[in-house]
């Protein structure tokens, strides 16, 4: 690595500086509490996933460069020289976390595994070594924000297809429009993903409680985030807050993705609009009586796998349980804390990059299916994309014989017309 | 035909749902040459806007689009 | 060989200070003028009151009770000790009402503080020569705990021979008047302190408790400050 690109990652380090990174820099003590939350370490045994060994790799950089240690006596903490090689180590650290974020309930001092692997995850940007489709992805999603009009007609019309559907499942009443997209003054900016499972099933919620919705021209999964690029996440972010305004909307309700959940919730700043998951939305719906739902749709015992940038990312937690003592007698938790949820194993752009991550991810989520199969329930559910696709994949793979579904597609067949 | 279009490959992609159409466009749009063109069949409606922002970023061109009942079919040529 | 007595025992004492509190407020001032993090940080679902978690996450460590228990105890006894221990050189300094609540003769613990400390330390310094604990330490780690069981042991021996073995030759009024001559700026070595059979125990003591004290600023010890903000980040 030449001399301009090292100053030129190790700019992109400093941005990444802010009082809480500089407290996670500075103070692990390397004690290991955190050894066994991590489903990777905990499903394969090997010690480069320990959480800690993971953001030590960063500490031994940060030593080096922004320490004077580092000049005067590196091995007393293992710096490390910034080379090609330590960049292939961030990559296999940074791209097998899924920043779940669970290690942080066990470390004493809470140290933030995520964000220290954000740091990972911009250098790797910086030196072209992050995985490109999740750049490419990224790029698509900002270009469609900046040429809305070039890509309108193509949207409305997979919408109207959409619509169909809609009313041939649910009846919507005639005269109204199944699935209402750009209306200003509307009270529910609805964002959806750019798939019918996510649109349909959401479609029949909001216009059985009587919502007066839209639909967001924009998919809600945010590439920029996986990738851990801060100006793209702020852009692809933006295209929504702006629609979101223009709208004039009371509420941005993110459908059921993780990231983008958290992303629009605490990054978008303090707005005219609150944002919500749709799980909140539901839930909301069931207590005040404008939705009702039917307990024997779905006989069988059923769990809940807590997304993680949901529920102990993001606070969403209670209300899934609520949500399903409307489905079902017999609800299975699968711990008794939800902080100590196992992760799905396939957050932090795992699963976007698909087939490449497949082995992997089935490897390093073993605890996944093992927590799974101690509920004996035989409908898995959870509110996120990536966890779905992850844990249909597990369910192929270690034949696990559950029904992986999304809550939200619940709620919307057990709905009981009014 | 005059304006009948040479197709090099055929990526089947129905059912997939979205991101993966793009990723896996993207990813074979390298297994031809540039100037050939390939056709994508998806169901995934979101395609009908992924497709053209993806083709814009990547700098690859859309040659035509075809609706066949719930399948949608993308010829796209390689430029890049 | 005085004149290194001397050397360690009166200016590289205010030396290892000097560094010790211009080092911590340095780097605390280092990392406070960094913004704050865009975004909270916090781990579902959030407890109230938020602060009293964040003390009992801080003073407690529910989280190693929990995963490592054995770690927990005597981690628990190795930082209940340095209070004591932080008390007991109070104490060599004056009499403080506050801490005579509870009678007892100075040194506080009579040897038993330095004991468990030293027992801890030696736990510590073990258990990071055991996989997986040992693929996460750096020489740091080791070189920190090393230190501190040399200042312990020391420290520890000048205790243990007053208050087990009878050893008359060094006495609290001896430690009380070097360290209030060094308090007020005019130090003065009493003759016992440098001419006795055991001072070497004290000119080591003190030598490795310097070194220490200048190391904290800039190593991972700095935990013992940030964790308190840190737990009220996940906490709130
Ligand atoms: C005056 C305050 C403190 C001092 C001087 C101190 C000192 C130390 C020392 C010397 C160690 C052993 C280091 C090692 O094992 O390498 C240690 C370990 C530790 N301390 Fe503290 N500490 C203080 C306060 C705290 C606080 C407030 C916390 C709160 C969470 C804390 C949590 C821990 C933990 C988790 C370890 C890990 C032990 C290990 O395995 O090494 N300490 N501390
Ligand atoms: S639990 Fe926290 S302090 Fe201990 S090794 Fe892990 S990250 Fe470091
Ligand atoms: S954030 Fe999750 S995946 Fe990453 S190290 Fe921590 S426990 Fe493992």
């Amino acid at each position: 690595m030449d001399e301009k690109t090292r100053d030129d990652l190790l700019q992109l380090f400093r941005s990444k500086f802010n009082r809480a990174m500089r407290f996670y820099l500075e103070s692990c003590t390397r004690c290991g509490t955190c050894t066994d939350a991590c489903h990777v370490y905990a499903s394969t045994g090997q010690t480069k996933y320990i959480a800690a060994y993971r953001h030590e790799l960063i500490r031994r950089l940060y030593k080096r460069y922004f320490k004077a240690r580092g000049h005067l006596w590196p091995s007393l903490g293992e710096a490390r020289e910034l080379t090609d090689a330590t960049i292939e180590e961030l990559y296999e650290a940074a791209y097998s976390c899924t920043g779940c974020r669970r290690c942080m309930v066990y470390c004493p001092f809470g140290i933030d595994t995520q964000m220290l692997m954000s740091i990972a995850k911009l250098l790797l940007i910086g030196k072209g070594a992050e995985p490109e489709i999740l750049t490419l992805l990224a790029d698509t999603s900002i270009e469609k924000g900046k040429s809305m009009e070039l890509f309108k007609e193509g949207f409305l019309t997979g919408i109207k297809r959409l619509e169909a559907e809609v009313v041939k499942q649910w009846q919507t009443e005639a005269g109204e429009a199944a699935i209402p997209v750009d209306v200003e003054g509307a009270d529910l900016l609805y964002v959806a993903l750019a798939g019918a499972h996510s649109i349909i099933p959401a479609a029949a919620v909001f216009n059985a409680a009587g919502e007066k919705w839209t639909l967001s021209f924009f998919e809600a999964v945010n590439f920029g985030a996986f990738v851990g690029d801060p100006s793209k996440t702020k852009l692809i972010l933006d295209r929504i807050v702006n629609e979101a305004k223009r709208l004039k909307v009371k509420e941005v309700c993110v459908c059921e993705c993780g990231t983008a959940y958290r992303v629009m919730k605490y990054l978008s700043g303090s707005q005219p609009f609150k944002v919500t998951s749709i799980t909140e939305a539901h839930a909301r719906y069931l207590k005040e009586g404008r939705i009702r739902l039917d307990k024997t749709k779905f006989p069988g015992p059923i769990t809940y796998h807590d997304p993680c940038q949901i529920a102990r990312n993001a606070g969403v937690i209670d209300e899934a349980r609520y949500i399903i003592g409307h489905l079902t007698d017999d609800f299975r938790e699968m711990t008794t804390d939800a902080r100590y949820n196992w992760c799905c194993g396939g957050g932090g752009g795992l699963v976007a990059l698909g087939d490449e991550t497949l082995d992997f991810r089935m490897k390093s989520s073993r605890v996944k299916v093992d927590q799974v199969k101690a509920t004996g329930a035989t409908i898995l559910s959870t509110a996120c994309e990536n966890c779905h696709t992850q844990l249909s994949n597990l369910n192929d793979h270690y034949k696990m014989e559950v029904d992986v579904q999304f809550l939200s597609s619940m709620v919307a067949r057990a709905l009981v017309p009014a | 035909m005059a304006d009948a279009i040479t197709v090099t490959k055929v990526f089947d992609l129905k059912g997939l749902a979205c991101p993966m159409p793009v990723v896996k466009v993207s990813k074979g749009i390298k297994e031809v040459q540039v100037g050939e063109v390939i056709e994508a069949h998806t169901t995934d409606p979101g395609a009908l806007t992924d497709f053209p922002a993806w083709a814009n970023t990547s700098g690859n061109k859309i040659v035509k689009t075809d609706q066949d009942g719930d399948v949608i079919k993308f010829y796209i040529e390689r430029v890049v | 060989m005085q004149t290194v007595y001397y050397i360690i025992l009166v200016p590289m004492v205010y030396l290892a200070f000097g560094v010790f509190i211009v080092g911590i407020i340095a780097r605390i001032a280092k990392i406070w003028r960094e913004p704050p993090n865009p975004t909270p940080l916090l781990i579902h679902p959030v407890k109230k009151p938020g602060w009293l978690w964040t003390l009992t996450d801080t003073f407690l460590f529910p989280t190693v009770r929990r995963h490592k228990p054995v770690l927990w105890v005597f981690l628990m006894a190795f930082h209940i000790c340095l209070l004591l221990l932080l008390i007991g050189h109070l104490e060599l300094l004056a009499d403080f009402a506050l801490f005579q609540v509870i009678p007892h003769e100075i040194f506080l613990g009579n040897g038993f503080v330095g004991l468990i400390l030293a027992i801890c330390l030696l736990y510590f310094l073990f258990r990071r020569f055991v996989s997986p604990v040992k693929d996460l330490s750096v020489p740091e780690d080791y070189y920190l705990l090393i230190l501190l069981f040399l200042v312990v042991i020391f420290g520890s021996e000048m205790d243990w021979a007053r208050s087990w073995y009878e050893y008359g030759e060094m006495t609290v009024e001896d430690y009380r008047s070097y360290l209030l001559s060094l308090l007020v700026f005019k130090p003065e070595l009493p003759y016992s302190t440098t001419f006795s059979g055991h001072s070497f125990m004290l000119i080591l003591h003190v030598f490795f408790a310097n070194l220490f004290l200048m190391f904290f600023p800039f190593s991972q010890l700095m935990h013992a400050i940030l964790s308190l903000p840190m737990n009220k980040l996940r906490r709130g």
